[in-house]
């Protein structure tokens, strides 16, 4: 989350994407980098397990999210 | 030893921006622009990010792709510049 | 970074650059043949002496804790503590700190060292950095190595539009070698976001407007001076109207910091008269939070905004200096804030009177901000010195100067009615019956500056004044 408060303080739209392990860390964070509003996506949860056919299942699930958060369409 | 003394800056502002950052302006859409994909370098991570690199693609971006050396620090400031530099948008995955 | 240990014995801290430690090197070797232990610490060149083992003092550590002044210097250590030590090469001290009867025969027996790399002028600042626990609050930002460090400060949006000097720590440290005040002393309250400012955020902020460090009590008296309900920043600041602070500075010290007060006073050229206000307009955007197209309302600005800041002709002014006038001493060094749009010329080449020069300055006079407007607006008369004669041949004083402008200055309503002359601009209709100033009474500061060849003078135009607006405020510079 560090590198994409830097990106957006460098004037580059960001977001970063997590499982939602971290749907709680994600908000603690956000909060103490003074940048609540910071662009995140999340999977589901587990990742390590998975087989590349899940993975990439996860990201094509994600990816209008994604695109929504980095695009004012 | 110069140089690394020389490449701090002490904040001249109220060091209040942080409380109040807001998003930057996106784009309306990818097409054309160059998306950064950062890996965090987290197992699995890769698979994840070729997928939305070819859908990215797919969608008309240029897609330029980058690693942090550890998903447990910031990434250097270097890459971090190179980004700004070399795209408009950037993803950053993937945590778990 | 922590004080380096020295070994016991004879500890001998050296350059190649000296010429006195190039000539007791035969001194040291004989010394390694005693019976106390030789250390050699050479500050420049890693391969000197090369009869002798070294160590480096590469980044000057060792120099810099133990505060060498002079090389060579010869330090007796023991059990970790120094308890003696002998600067440049003086045979009598050698033998004393060595215990040894007999050194360097051939050598003459006195000969002074030379200054030590650790208080070079050039890296004294830099060493400072690197050894000295930081007395500095402020967060450092780091500029990563690909990025131009100036193309940096535009990024962070902590420029006025031209490039900022980077205020690196050891800039940072020197410009407070300006002021007496400590850096954490709070200076201000700066509008337009209420913030406490110290004098450290101060010199920042001067660093990056190229200020020189004496420039920074004058860069402090000058906030002050803006930052208070009676100036009102915040009002200067947020209106449509193109003013800015406009600094006039007075006493001994403007000549003492070269400020200029002639030929093209308003202009180009000038350093402290260019970053002193430089630095007041940085902070009210830095840490005030005041930026154009945001609180920074302004239909057309003036360049003033950048810097407006000059000092008066003293020694040349046939009167009382502006903040004599205002209560402080002439020997005392003072700011006068006054919020101002972009000077104007006054021409008038003929007179050699005092009664027609001044009906020229009441006719310019009139006409400010609009012909039609009365008491809303102070000015600024920036009198050049050939016009100044002309006064001071007559015997004027500055009251006298400016009652007579007043006096010339009162206006029939008649004559400044919404719609009189064809213009909808003025007055209310029933002020029709009364005679109206110009200017309400100390609505006039005079200053005398400029070149000793043109008869001309300036106007310095205003914003609304009194309690809704913005009055001059007269502040002391100190040290």
């Amino acid at each position: 989350m560090h590198d994409i408060v830097d990106l957006e303080r460098r004037g580059i739209p960001g977001v970063f994407v997590a499982s939602s392990e971290f749907i709680s860390a994600a908000d603690a964070q956000s909060r103490s980098l003074g940048f609540p509003d910071v662009a995140r996506v999340f999977t589901p949860h587990p990742i390590q397990d998975r087989t590349d056919d899940e993975m990439r299942a996860y990201a094509d699930a994600a990816l209008e999210e994604i695109v929504a958060a980095i695009t004012r369409g | 030893m110069t140089t690394s003394v020389n490449r701090f800056v002490l904040d001249p502002t109220n060091e209040r921006r942080a409380s109040t950052m807001e998003r930057v302006g996106r784009p309306t859409s990818l097409k054309g622009l160059t998306v950064g994909l950062l890996d965090i370098s987290k197992a699995r991570g890769d698979v994840f990010i070729d997928r939305l690199e070819e859908r990215l693609s797919e969608m008309g971006a240029d897609v330029k792709r980058y690693k942090k050396p550890t998903f447990t620090k910031p990434a250097p400031v270097d890459l971090r510049h190179e980004i700004s530099v070399n795209c408009q948008v950037v993803i950053e995955a993937l945590a778990d | 970074m922590n004080r380096p240990t020295l070994p016991d014995g004879l500890v001998i801290v050296v350059k190649r650059e000296c010429a006195t430690c190039v000539m007791v090197v035969p001194v040291i070797e004989e010394l390694i043949n005693g019976p106390l232990p030789i250390t050699v610490y050479v500050q420049d060149d890693p391969t000197f002496p090369e009869s002798l083992a070294r160590s480096h003092d590469a980044d000057l550590s060792v120099s810099w804790h133990y505060d060498i002044e002079t090389v060579p210097t010869v330090i007796r250590v023991k059990d970790g503590v120094e308890v003696d030590r002998t600067v440049g090469w003086v045979r009598d001290e050698w033998l004393k700190i060595t215990g040894l009867s007999s050194l360097g025969v051939e050598l003459p027996d006195f000969r002074p060292g030379c200054g030590s790399l650790s208080v070079d002028p050039d890296l004294v600042d830099e060493l400072r950095v690197r050894f000295g626990v930081s007395a500095l609050a402020a967060r450092r930002v780091e500029v990563a190595d690909a990025e131009d460090e100036f193309e940096a400060m535009f990024d962070r949006g902590w420029t006025d539009g031209l490039p900022v000097v980077p205020p690196t720590e050891q800039r940072v440290m020197r410009m407070l070698t300006g002021t007496t005040r400590q850096p954490t002393d709070v200076v201000a309250i700066v509008p337009p976001d209420l913030v406490e400012i110290t004098v450290e955020k101060v010199a920042i902020n001067a660093v990056m407007a190229g200020c020189k460090p004496e420039y920074l009590p004058w860069v402090i008296a000058a906030l002050e001076a803006v930052c208070n309900d009676t100036f009102n920043i915040h009002g200067v600041l947020a209106t449509t109207m193109p003013v800015g602070p406009v600094i006039v500075c007075n006493g001994p010290g403007t000549r003492a910091i070269g400020m200029n007060s002639g030929m093209n006073v308003f202009g180009q050229g000038n350093r402290a008269n260019l970053t002193i206000g430089r630095a007041v307009q940085l902070i009210i955007r830095n840490v005030g939070g005041g930026r154009p197209g945001e609180v920074d309302r302004a239909t057309h600005g003036n360049p003033g905004k950048l810097s407006f800041c000059f000092a008066e002709d003293e020694l040349g002014t046939p009167w009382t200096t502006l903040s004599e006038s205002r209560g402080i001493s002439r020997t005392a060094d003072a700011v006068t804030v006054f919020p101002g749009e972009g000077p104007r010329c006054v021409v008038d080449q003929l007179a050699r009177d005092p009664e027609s020069l001044t009906n020229t300055f009441a006719a310019c006079l009139r006409t400010l901000h609009n012909p039609k407007s009365v008491l809303a607006f102070d000015a600024i008369v920036v009198m050049g010195p050939e016009h100044a004669r002309v006064y001071a041949d007559a015997g004027w004083d500055r009251d006298r100067v400016l009652s007579e402008i007043h006096a010339r200055l009162q206006i029939p309503g008649s004559e400044l009615i919404r719609g009189a002359n064809g213009i909808a601009e003025g007055v209310p209709t029933h002020l029709s019956g009364m005679t109206l100033p110009k200017f309400r009474p100390g609505g006039l500061l005079l200053v005398h500056a400029g070149g000793g060849a043109g008869l001309f003078s300036a106007i310095i135009g205003g914003w609304a004044n009194g309690d809704i607006g913005s009055q001059p405020v007269t502040r002391e510079v100190r040290a």
